[in-house]
């Protein structure tokens, strides 16, 4: 267990903290707080009425996500969708059980191999903050998605790291850690390209470590360093590095040793309209029609 | 190769139609002039890992196209 100092930043999801600390000997945190984000995602699905046939797990990894959503809906096909072809027969192997219901595919979500409307549900988990052009990502989810079609996604925020961030800012100017997407734009993004009813939230995680380089070696798993390795070849990356982990430690190490991270995770869902789409006017109001609203506020 | 999966899915590269070619496992985009490999029975929708079709292969798919298209 870490001692809590007096640092304001601990105050938000302490539960999640001790989780997170408690299962700091067997697992690494990284998947922990895959496995918190998914549950905070299903949270969000209790109170949302849906009936689909099909499912698309975008970045669905270790399949964890899909067999609680074959298992949530047991009527729905789960289609597993992700760049790592290893990740996807691992999810096969890992879920006999639900396997009648799964489908696997490799693909990149930057282009997207589904035909449109052929979806009822688009689900995310942690997978999005490393797309490039997140609006074309969502335009092509738009497609896929049927009337009514539902999309719901857990992503990075531009938090995310923020003390490595500030540690690597005090040695160099070059970026070291990739820019997560400002998620409170998503929302904007979501209705550019035709859905609406947006819902955007965003929860900060506090993870620690006992050093510096425990924390690097996790988020090398992510994928959120930037040209880290490359840098630590030479010489002048070895001092570098040496400098960034001082003014880390100068900067935010604790009482008893360890150190912190911040994950700041966004959550976000949105719906594509029932036909006929919004009408947007010249003026750029959207005119809604009255029996949509009152549609919506039954869900 | 899964119908129910077959049926949804796209050439990534062009959105158009995929022929599954059961003998060589593979999906055939004739739009992209490309095949996309099953491995492990789980379809390969990246277009770096598709092999590229000869003009005569595309002819010859697009013959069969009527027959044994989705």
């Amino acid at each position: 267990m870490t001692s809590r100092n007096d640092d304001n930043n601990w105050l938000d999801s302490r539960a999640v903290t001790r989780d997170f600390d408690r299962a700091a000997g067997t697992y690494d945190k990284v998947a922990v707080l895959q496995r918190a984000v998914l549950e905070r995602l299903f949270e969000r699905l209790d109170v949302i009425r849906l009936k689909p046939e099909r499912i698309l797990d975008l970045g669905s990894g270790s399949g964890a996500a899909a067999a609680g959503l074959a298992r949530r809906y047991r009527r729905a096909q789960v289609i597993q969708l992700d760049i790592a072809h290893g990740m996807l027969r691992h999810a096969r192997r890992r879920a006999p059980r639900w396997f009648s219901r799964q489908r696997f595919v490799q693909a990149d979500v930057a282009q997207l191999p589904i035909a449109p409307a052929s979806i009822d549900f688009v689900f995310s988990s942690l997978m999005l903050q490393w797309v490039a052009d997140l609006p074309g990502v969502f335009a092509q989810l738009r497609r896929s998605l049927r009337a009514d079609g539902l999309i719901q996604f857990a992503s990075f925020g531009p938090d995310t790291l923020k003390e490595l961030r500030a540690s690597w800012a005090a040695v160099d100017d070059s970026p070291h850690v990739n820019p997560f997407v400002d998620m409170h734009n998503v929302g904007d993004a979501l209705v550019q390209v035709g859905f609406s009813d947006p819902v955007m939230e965003a929860d900060t995680f506090h993870l620690t470590y006992s050093d510096v380089h425990a924390l690097m070696r996790e988020l090398k798993q992510l994928g959120a360093q930037n040209g880290l390795s490359d840098r630590r070849r030479s010489l002048t990356g070895v001092q570098r590095l040496r400098a960034m982990v001082d003014a880390y430690n100068a900067a935010w190490r604790q009482s008893d040793g360890r150190i912190p991270a911040s994950f700041e995770v966004v959550y976000g869902h949105a719906w594509v309209p029932a036909q006929p789409p919004q009408q947007r006017t010249a003026d750029g109001d959207v005119h809604v029609p009255l029996t949509s609203l009152k549609k919506r506020a039954e869900r | 190769m899964d119908k129910k999966l077959l049926d949804i899915l796209v050439c990534p590269v062009t959105k158009g139609p995929l022929i599954y070619d059961r003998d060589n496992q593979e999906l055939i985009s004739c739009s992209a002039r490309l095949a996309y490999p099953i491995r492990d029975e789980i379809p390969v929708m990246i277009e770096d890992e598709a092999r590229s079709l000869s003009h005569e292969e595309v002819e010859q798919w697009r013959k069969k196209q009527p027959t044994s298209v989705r």
